[in-house]
């Protein structure tokens, strides 16, 4: 099954991220990088320093730390009501980037800001995307 | 920039939940308030800029001005909304400008809102896949990233959220008039989006503003207190995103902040109020930190000695903010500092009033989760 496009840009998205998403459907976690100073970027972006000339996707390591995050105890859609509660979580990944995500696999109270976590995809039925997730690192 | 705009006139409804009236009569009642307060007919009004994104409002209203302006930035729009107003003066094009705003989400008129259904609400975009939703959701980052570094906690919270009720408590028109809350009252409301509990959060109200923003000459000769627009800035968290710390800054101030007091010829210690944007109580302890009313990372503690309480160094918002006061995005704050520049706040007239600081902070997008920052500086002297 191909991205649908029309689900990325109600996200805030567009094709440029497309790469990205093919590439969590293949169990792959994806940077934009920039090739003249190797600074990495999420989603697709223009490098501050160098601009759009020689950006490209780039396998990442899949680990990173917990940056902050928050634990949503009210379903703000119906369709959370049966997660709650659950932690959204902003993570610094090794290459640089934030990237928001779950925390899956860990009790709520086992949730810090520095926990070390690693990449694992999930698909998203309402999405229809597959969603990289992350877990504590044994 | 200093003493040459005003504000010459305040339209201000009812401000509560369920009101029960449209968002466009709220706004068409606060026009109405503001030109019955100049001593206007209609047709002074020659530029309308909507904080917001309405597009029949002037049929409505019964307004001929030269343009109508949507403008929208979030809770920075009031601000930006005047400075827009300032720069069609000095170019001509207008002399008598209203910033309006109006919203009755409480009351089913709801324009704009994603459909809280679909992926994408909130405009919080690809976070959104992870159940990143509402505006405390964007906050609680910024929180739990200051407990973390400087051992912020609930109680520190709690604090904003008390004294705020307390100065509510005693102004009529408030959602929290005649309603005091405690320490104790705060710590036992539910967690709703940790670490914010029910109390920490301000709740959407229903009500319209509009004021008229003319060059100084002009508002003299219709108010007798008209209020001085002394200086304002503004600055976007994107700059604190590209060096990898948005979320350890609340918004990036430090430009806005700047600009406003070089334009205003002053210094922190002339301010004598802060009427800060607060949407959750963090945004207070962040706020004072950043402007220098509390060193950085010593917001809690100065919140919780009553620093931001009457009798404290800096009295912070001072009718109860958003959070016990009413929601009526960044004219909230300007609303206040308004009513206490003029002497009319009542019980809550502050000892000394004559210069206020205002901020605003909106439009965050979701992945990069990065706000405009209004400063607005008040005076009721040029
Ligand atoms: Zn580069």
């Amino acid at each position: 099954m191909s991205i649908d496009l029309a689900v990325i840009k109600n996200l805030g998205g567009d094709h440029l991220d497309l790469p990205f998403w093919e590439g969590a459907r293949r169990g792959e976690l994806l940077l934009h990088r920039c090739g003249i100073c190797g600074k990495h970027y999420w989603p697709a972006s223009r490098c501050v320093e160098h601009g759009g000339t020689d950006m490209a996707w780039v396998p990442a390591s899949g680990r990173g730390t917990v940056h902050t995050y928050t634990i949503m105890h009210h379903a703000y859609a119906p369709r959370m009501a049966p997660h709650v509660p659950y932690c959204v979580a902003v993570l610094k990944l090794e290459e640089g980037p934030f990237f928001h995500t779950n925390i899956v696999d860990c009790p709520m109270e086992g949730i810090h800001v520095g926990l070390e976590v690693a990449v694992r995809f999930e698909e998203d039925e309402v999405s229809g995307l597959t969603l990289p997730v992350f877990a504590p690192v044994a | 920039m200093r003493g040459r705009f005003a504000i010459a006139a305040l339209g201000l409804t009812e401000q509560g939940i369920r009101l029960g009236r449209s968002d466009r009569d709220l706004r068409g009642d606060a026009v109405e308030r503001a030109l019955r307060e100049a001593g206007l007919e209609r047709d002074a009004i020659d530029g309308y800029i909507h904080c917001w994104g309405e597009r029949e409002d002037l049929r409505y209203l019964g307004l001929s001005p030269n343009f109508s302006w949507a403008l929208s930035c979030g809770g920075a729009t009031p601000t930006a909304g005047i400075l827009a107003a300032i720069g069609m003066i000095e170019a001509g094009q207008a002399e008598m400008v209203a910033c309006v705003y109006g919203i009755a989400p409480t009351s089913g008129y709801i324009p704009g809102v994603p459909d809280l259904k679909s992926i994408g609400a909130h405009s919080y975009g690809y976070p959104s896949l992870y159940g990143m939703m509402g505006a405390a959701s964007a906050h609680a980052l910024h929180a739990r990233r200051h407990m973390h570094l400087f051992g912020t906690t609930s109680e520190q919270l709690g604090a904003v959220a008390v004294t705020q009720r307390a100065y509510a408590a005693v102004r009529p028109g408030t959602t929290g008039y005649g309603k005091p809350i405690t320490l104790a009252d705060h710590q036992g409301s539910p967690m709703i989006v940790d670490p914010f509990r029910r109390l920490d959060c301000c709740r959407d109200t229903d009500g319209g503003v509009a004021i008229l923003v003319c060059k100084a000459d002009r508002a003299r000769q219709l108010s007798p207190n008209p209020v001085y627009i002394l200086g304002a800035g503004m600055g976007q968290n994107i700059a604190n995103w590209h060096k990898g710390i948005p979320y350890d800054h609340h918004d990036n101030i430090a430009p806005a902040k700047a600009r406003a007091f070089a334009q205003a010829g002053i210094t922190l210690a002339d301010v004598d109020m802060a009427q800060l944007y607060d949407p959750f109580t963090i945004s207070v302890i962040m706020q004072l930190e950043a402007y220098g009313f509390a060193p950085e990372g010593h917001g809690g503690p100065f919140v919780a000695e009553g620093g931001n309480g009457p009798d404290g160094p800096i009295p912070t918002n001072t009718a109860g903010g958003q959070l016990s006061g009413f929601y009526a995005t960044g004219f909230t704050p300007i609303i206040e500092a308004i009513v206490q520049l003029r002497g009319q706040a009542g019980a809550g007239q502050l000892k000394k009033a004559d210069i206020a600081l205002c901020s605003g902070h909106g439009l965050n997008a979701g992945v990069q989760n990065s706000w405009n920052h209004a400063t607005l500086l008040l005076g009721n002297q040029p």
